[in-house]
């Protein structure tokens, strides 16, 4: 956890983009984030996380193509490295291992 | 376009997105903005969609999203301004000829800017000097004086305000008084005598203002009375090396004071101060002390004798003294009509401001700085826009340059500094020539009559290394004028545009042009200037040829201290060479020190009238040949101690003693300086002093029944040899005083003279004039010189149709001949205004404007513009139009 710093939204915009495939990019990771997380947000905070993350070295990108709906003008697409599965494989399993070391009775004090 | 826009996002957010975010990521972000704002906009309305965006470009300043402030190229820019510097090298050296033109234009108005900020720097230097310069104030009076109940600004205030402030006034370091005259006499050794003049000084003098004491003791050196302090210069030609302090000198001419003892020697003081002195005399030699004197000098209405400068407390604060002297003069003004109010007036304006009476020094005012800034910018931008036109012109050429700059990844700033570069070099070449310039042009402005300056030299116009500082740095801001709008305009080009067929391509949109309206300018500019130097020049010489109602002709005046007159007339009057001789007080048409004003009553008028009065001898009248409208002139001259009993007044004199024609005048009696005279003759009205003034329009014509009343010796000399006959006057005038140098004049010169401020502003005016048509010349002729070398093909085959040099003249300089009438067209109007509103109206006597004067400018720009154009069209046409045919 420690050399990786990945914060909460950029872990979930992380997994945005291994949901959305060869469709990650820009405006569409926004779209699906805000209906996930039932939130408006704004380009600027998407893309600055994206940007952070791949210097970071969890997103690699390159252009698509040029399509008529973007006036000619070309997206780019994002795709988790392999280091972005390992280090979310990572988070998983401490979560997990967390939860499991919850004693039993809180469980349902917390309503679970 | 509009339909375009409406569909899209605010385009000054987008303008404001590409500013900030870093060049990588923009077109990406860019996108992403625009494909929300369609989601945004289908979903809800175009405002709020626009509104969206607004916020998601603000949102967008992120940390890791904008560009880093430091230097975005990891390259030094050093390379790239040696580049630039080499092109702009290269291209000054290809186009030699346009080079030229603009090094030469800008050079001119270049050296211009170089007098003027010597100048100005000069001006504001004056007095600094003086180490509590802040703190020096000058008392000043408003108040009331005079016959016409004019409010009057005094730079002399009264001996009373002065002591009490220095007694009562908190926050006054120090008062000095210095009296109003100037002290004129001669100091007298056993082997030397000096003509010198100077101030009476009290003795805190030293303490408030920093002229250097070489020898004295600042203290004491003007406490005494009858003690002195010369200049080095004048205590050196008195004492030569001999020590001059303890001396006893002997005073000449002088009523108040017979012997001074030299108590100091002070440096002289530099050019730059508002007061200049031979020697200072202390105050106390001819005012007693305060308790002492009588009342009517001790008295607060007494505000013309002394100039009271006082040394502000630091912490003092101008306001409150101010109020102090009002609360001072609170009593005396509830007994008078006309409350006297003072104020003070700060060290830094002695020389600038022009609303003070009674000033001493110099003068250099504010306006006149105004006027010459004006000008001189108007020269400046003129030269300016040559630059800019002759670039602009050849932009076509340039453009391919531009094109593959922009191809190669040079962005617009980049192309913009490349012209800026260039114009900076040729900024700076001129910089040189204009210098040189400078030193052409510095002896001979020095040399114009500054009347202002009160006889003494004012600038030196020196330049020290600060002022190099100012000139690069005025060359850089004339470098940047000169270049920003080539500049603007050619780093606009698109690549692409650039290689497009180049006559598709207008540098300018159809109808009246940018380079037409700057041309116009110019034009303006030197039709104006030209019309203003003729109207001048006209009124100068009309001024010098008015009839004055007396003769000059071949009459020298000599100017006499001293009662030896009789002598020195006697032994002159011998001289073959000299026709006639006559003495008055003063000369009239150009004044003198024994000008005065008299109170004259009648019978019939018993109200006391000014006249003017000049004391004149026997034969004065008809020498002048004044012309008589009645009776006759003085018979003979008076007798020692002989009453005087006659008078003769001129024509208005008349009217103001209420007599209605001339013939009734004779013989009556008028009451002037408690003799009763009877009016022998009356003399047709004459310009008394000066076409610019008429202050006293009656005059009296007195005789004087002693020597000493006559200050000047008139004398008519045959035309022959005028120098001899002038050298022979000397020898004999040096017989009678050693002292005063012999300064005759003739009285034409004196005369002319007295326009001497006309005659500055019209070399002012016409060398500007001449520079500003030179500018526009050269400009034009870098447009003959371009439009022909771009329509040669075309001239070659209008030559071969048949067309004849009238023809082409006719065909390439409609432009210019329109450009030349709009522009005079608003330039006469505007100079005809300002010549009659601030030179004419000063004037009683004046020119009428006449059409051909006010055309004169049109005339001049015309010719020299056609012959400009005809010249390089001839130039063209002469050649075989084969040549230029044949190359394709």
């Amino acid at each position: 956890m420690k050399k990786t710093k990945l914060g909460e939204f950029e872990e979930l915009a992380l997994l945005t983009v291994i949901v959305l495939q060869e469709k990650a990019y820009g405006v569409e990771i926004k779209k699906e984030l805000e209906t996930r997380l039932n939130q408006t947000l704004s380009v600027g905070s998407i893309q600055s996380a994206l940007k952070r993350m791949e210097q970071k070295g969890f997103l690699t990108s390159e252009f698509g193509e040029a399509t008529n709906k973007r006036g000619g003008k070309r997206k780019r697409i994002y795709s988790a490295t392999s280091y972005a599965h390992k280090v979310l494989n990572e988070i998983k399993e401490i979560r997990e291992a967390l939860w499991k070391s919850i004693p039993q009775p809180k469980f349902s004090l917390l309503g679970i | 376009m509009s339909k375009k826009k409406k569909n899209m996002p605010p385009h000054w957010a987008l303008k404001f997105l590409r500013l900030f975010i870093k060049r990588e990521y923009i077109e990406e972000i860019e996108v992403d903005l625009e494909e929300t704002y369609h989601i945004n906009r289908q979903e809800s309305s175009t405002v709020r969609a626009n509104w969206r965006y607004v916020i998601e470009v603000f949102k967008l300043l992120r940390p890791n999203l904008i560009k880093s402030l430091a230097w975005n190229y990891s390259i030094s820019p050093a390379g790239m301004y040696q580049s630039h510097f080499k092109t702009a090298v290269r291209g000054l050296k290809k186009n030699f000829g346009f080079s030229a033109i603009n090094i030469f234009g800008l050079s001119l108005s270049i050296a211009v800017g170089i007098l003027m900020i010597l100048l100005i720097s000069e001006r504001y230097s004056f007095d600094d000097f003086h180490t509590q310069k802040d703190r020096i104030y000058k008392v000043t009076t408003n108040r009331v004086q005079g016959t016409k109940g004019e409010e009057v600004q005094l730079s002399t205030a009264s001996y009373y305000i002065g002591n009490q402030l220095k007694e009562q006034v908190p926050g006054i370091d120090e008062v000095v008084f210095m009296k109003a005259d100037r002290l004129s006499a001669d100091f007298i050794t056993e082997r030397k005598a000096i003509s010198i003049n100077g101030f009476y000084a009290s003795a805190s003098f030293f303490d408030v203002f920093s002229f250097d004491l070489l020898q004295g003791n600042p203290q004491t050196a003007l406490s005494e009375p009858n003690s002195v302090v010369l200049t080095r210069s004048s205590a050196r030609k008195l004492f030569g090396d001999a020590d001059p302090i303890g001396q006893v000198l002997n005073v000449e001419e002088n009523g108040d004071f017979k012997s001074v003892v030299i108590a100091g020697v002070v440096a002289d003081p530099p050019m730059n101060s508002h007061m200049r002195f031979d020697v200072l005399v202390s105050l106390s030699t001819v005012v007693k002390p305060f308790s002492e004197t009588a009342n009517d000098i001790n008295s607060p209405d007494n505000t013309n004798d002394v100039s009271v400068y006082l040394l502000q407390n630091e912490q003092a604060k101008t306001e409150d003294i101010i109020g102090a002297m009002a609360n001072l003069m609170g009593d005396y003004n509830k007994t008078i009509e006309h409350p006297i109010r003072h104020s003070l007036q700060p060290m830094e304006t002695f020389v600038t401001s022009n609303t003070y009476a009674n000033r001493m020094g110099p003068m250099f005012s504010e306006r006149k700085i105004k006027i010459m800034l004006g000008l001189m910018l108007i020269i400046l931008i003129s030269a300016c826009f040559n630059y800019t036109n002759l670039s602009m012109a050849r932009a076509l050429k340039r453009s391919k340059e531009v094109g593959i700059r922009k191809v190669m990844g040079a962005s617009r700033s980049q192309v913009f500094t490349q012209f800026i570069m260039e114009a900076l070099v040729l900024a700076f070449l001129a910089l040189v020539v204009g210098l040189a310039l400078f030193y052409i042009i510095r002896p001979q402005f020095l040399d114009l009559p500054n009347p202002a300056a009160m006889g003494h030299d004012m600038f030196s116009l020196k330049i020290n290394y600060i002022h190099i500082v100012y000139f690069i740095g005025f060359t850089f801001i004339v470098g940047l004028l000169a270049g920003f709008q080539p500049a603007f305009l050619l780093s606009k080009y698109k690549a692409l545009n650039a290689f497009q067929d180049a006559s598709k391509f207008t540098l300018f949109s159809k109808g009246v042009n940018l380079r037409q309206v700057l041309t116009g300018f110019q034009f303006a500019i030197s039709i104006g200037l030209i019309v203003f130097a003729v109207l001048v020049f006209k009124q100068y010489k009309f001024s010098l040829d008015y009839d004055l109602g007396y003769s000059t002709e071949s009459i020298v005046n000599i100017p006499i201290e001293g009662d030896y007159i009789n002598l020195l007339e006697a032994e002159i009057a011998k001289l073959p060479e000299v026709l006639e001789t006559s003495k008055s007080s003063w000369v009239l048409g150009v004044g003198g020190d024994g000008m005065s004003v008299g109170m004259v009553m009648s019978k019939d008028n018993p109200k006391p009238t000014p006249f003017l009065v000049n004391q004149v001898d026997g034969s004065y009248l008809r020498m002048h040949e004044l012309s008589f409208l009645a009776g006759s002139g003085f018979t003979r001259s008076l007798d020692e101690g002989q009453t005087q009993n006659h008078v003769i007044i001129n024509e208005k004199g008349l009217q103001t003693l209420g007599v209605d024609s001339a013939a009734d005048a004779i013989g009556k009696t008028i009451l002037h300086n408690g003799n009763s005279l009877q009016i022998q003759g009356v003399v047709e009205d004459f310009i008394s002093i000066a076409l610019t003034k008429e202050i006293f329009e009656s005059f009296a014509f007195v005789q004087a029944n002693e020597a000493t009343p006559y200050k000047s010796l008139n004398v008519k000399i045959s035309s022959g040899n005028l120098q001899s006959s002038l050298a022979k006057l000397e020898v004999a005038y040096c017989k009678h005083d050693a002292i005063h140098p012999f300064e005759a004049h003739f009285y034409d010169d004196q005369i002319a003279k007295v326009y001497e401020r006309e005659k500055t502003t019209f070399t002012i005016v016409s060398f500007l004039a001449f520079l500003a048509i030179c500018i526009s010349t050269l400009g034009l002729l870098g447009m003959a010189v371009y439009t022909l070398e771009s329509r040669k093909k075309e001239i070659s085959i209008r030559k071969v149709l048949g067309a004849r040099l009238q023809n082409l003249l006719l065909l390439l300089s409609h432009e210019f001949l329109i450009i030349v009438l709009v522009s005079s067209a608003i330039a006469i109007p505007v100079v005809l205004y300002i010549v009659d509103r601030m030179v004419l109206n000063d004037f009683i006597h004046r020119i009428e404007i006449k059409v051909s004067d006010s055309l004169s400018g049109l005339v001049i720009m015309l010719s020299i513009g056609l012959l400009t154009i005809g010249w390089q069209i001839r130039a063209v046409f002469v050649k075989n139009p084969t040549d230029a045919l044949k190359n394709q």
